[in-house]
């Protein structure tokens, strides 16, 4: 790893985590401001609820209605799958950018033409991204935490919420390995902020309607979407090994792919 | 160091069908102040992005200072300085900052002295925003972390571009004090008059392959020049024929153009004896001396 090239890019991208940061904190504090009233309206809100299919509720991790009326369960379907699908965005924006700006900036000039090699500045900027998303996923995690902790009426199970957490992390991180390897795919430098964020909505636009329509559920397997549970009320809700394998495998994967096409990439300016 | 700085066998580079290089096959010796001369699109750029491992070759090898372009790639850029074509630099940092970046890269004991000294040199302002920089102050930032870390070697792509003739005077003599200390220069361009002011030593590169390599002096000798000439009086073609005259054409009324490159005394004295309305004797663009190359 370079250190100067490390800590460049920590500098150079922290405006935009903190703006994410912030964004995505005030999101929580806003939605978790509202569970109080919310418990006080419940027999109205269960009567509205009773209107919406039951596949739109599961999806948003509500097996039954006091699901919602325990903090986590308030927690996990209003604020998580936020928290995935905005996480989910700013890593693969961030990653799919790390990169290829060098080139469409026309600073790889600058960059490859220094006692530097390919590897460490793969590296580097490896390193830059998965602190990037740590911290985001880190420091939105401890909101809702607070969050909880502020309007909770009864205890929640500090567990789930951190298999939760974890989920969160595990699915940008594995956007942010897809954005990695499309930058490194892109022969002609150009951005693709558009397109991957396009991406990160495709596939929760293929996992919503895998919920809601029982004809497409298995089309839900094509999105990462569908390995991240969110079902954290339920008291089996745990790790599947399976998806802890899909999300580790398939980033790993990608991530390894993409430092080799890196290493033997022609890079224009 | 024992042989050339620069050892480029053989080297080709091919996207797909499109031609970039073909089997170039180039040496320059320590000291030299190497001219790469052609037009747009010859294979100039691709030829140094692979000496800078920006690219890779599709044929051929390539070796700075006996290393390996490609494996020891990190080892050579420590003592290689490159100004790149285009002068984009990092836009959200300030002079001193990209200068401070681009400087620690290497162990270097007097860096702040060193971007001091260089930007004093280039009239540059370090605390202005590389974003709000004209193009000939970028091209100056350019050509300042090129030289930050001492190199042995500068590889230039059209370096000029963008600069007043002020400083290209200054970087001029920047480049031949440098290689009077022994940095060897490897000197890009499509301005044939700014090689020829600089380089020993010139290669000439059309459609991906050297078309003529040649010691600047020879060239000097040939001195091709495109004359025009009206005459008083109707002339025959035929009657142009004196030794370095070609490519004869005729133009309006008693016009006639051609290429010349023979000693120019005695073109003049060849024309004495004729009735001159006007008379142009000018630098050939490079399309025409590619030409002349190609038919000699």
């Amino acid at each position: 790893m370079n250190k100067n090239l490390f800590l460049k890019e920590i500098r150079r991208n922290s405006v935009s985590l903190m703006i994410w940061m912030i964004v995505i904190t005030l999101l929580i504090v806003v939605t978790m401001s509202f569970y109080r009233t919310f418990l006080e309206n419940q027999s109205k809100i269960v009567g509205m609820l009773s209107l919406i299919p039951k596949g739109a509720l599961q999806f948003k991790g509500i097996s039954n209605f006091n699901d919602l009326m325990s903090v986590l369960g308030f927690y996990a379907a209003n604020n998580v799958i936020y928290m995935m699908v905005l996480g989910s965005i700013f890593s693969i924006v961030l990653s799919s950018n790390i990169l290829l700006k060098e080139e469409y900036d026309k600073t790889a000039e600058y960059l490859l033409t220094r006692p530097v090699t390919r590897s460490e500045i793969f590296i580097s900027k490896l390193a830059v991204l998965s602190i990037n998303v740590f911290i985001l996923n880190l420091v939105t995690a401890l909101a809702g935490f607070i969050c909880m902790e502020l309007v909770m009426k009864t205890p929640f199970s500090i567990g789930a919420f951190l298999i939760l957490s974890i989920y969160t992390l595990l699915l940008n991180i594995l956007f942010g390995a897809i954005g990695l390897f499309l930058s490194t795919l892109i022969k002609r430098a150009k951005p693709i902020t558009t397109f991957s964020i396009g991406l990160v909505l495709i596939f929760y636009f293929i996992y919503t309607l895998s919920k809601i329509t029982e004809g497409a559920a298995k089309m839900g397997y094509l999105s990462p979407f569908r390995f991240a549970s969110v079902d954290a009320t339920n008291p089996a809700y745990t790790i599947d090994l399976w998806h802890l394998a899909y999300f580790i495998g398939i980033s790993l994967f990608l991530t390894g792919l993409s430092y080799r096409l890196y290493k033997r990439k022609d890079i224009y300016t | 160091m024992n042989g050339p700085i620069i050892d480029i066998t053989d080297l080709s580079k091919f996207y797909g069908k499109a031609r970039g290089i073909e089997h170039i096959n180039l040496e320059i010796g320590e000291g030299e102040i190497f001219g790469f001369i052609g037009p747009n699109g010859a294979g100039k750029s691709t030829t140094i992005r692979i000496l800078m491992n920006m690219i890779f070759p599709t044929g051929g090898s390539a070796r700075i200072m006996g290393m390996d372009v490609i494996r020891d790639t990190k080892k050579i850029k420590t003592q290689v300085g490159y100004i790149p074509s285009d002068a984009s630099a990092y836009s959200s940092m300030d002079v001193h900052e990209f200068l401070s970046y681009c400087i620690r890269f290497y162990q270097i004991q007097n860096g702040e002295q060193r971007i001091s000294d260089l930007s004093e040199l280039f009239e540059l302002d370090l605390n202005r925003q590389i974003a709000d920089l004209s193009l000939g102050n970028r091209k100056k930032v350019s050509i300042v972390q090129s030289l930050l870390h001492n190199p042995k070697l500068l590889i230039l792509d059209e370096p000029t571009t963008g600069l007043d003739p002020l400083m290209q005077s200054v970087f001029f003599d920047l480049l031949r004090s440098e290689n009077k200390n022994g940095m060897t220069i490897f000197f890009s361009s499509h301005i044939l008059s700014e090689v020829q002011m600089l380089c020993k030593r010139v290669a000439i590169i059309k459609e991906g392959k050297i078309i003529q390599l040649e010691d600047i002096d020879n060239m000097r000798k040939k001195q091709l020049k495109k004359v025009s000439v009206e005459l008083a009086d109707h002339v025959n073609i035929k009657s142009f024929s004196i030794h370095g005259i070609e490519n004869v054409i005729t133009g309006p009324g008693n016009m006639l153009s051609f290429m010349y490159s023979g000693n120019i005394n005695d073109l003049v004295g060849f024309l004495s004896g004729k009735e001159i309305i006007n008379l142009m004797i000018e630098e050939p663009s490079l399309d025409e001396i590619f030409l002349h190359y190609y038919r000699s």
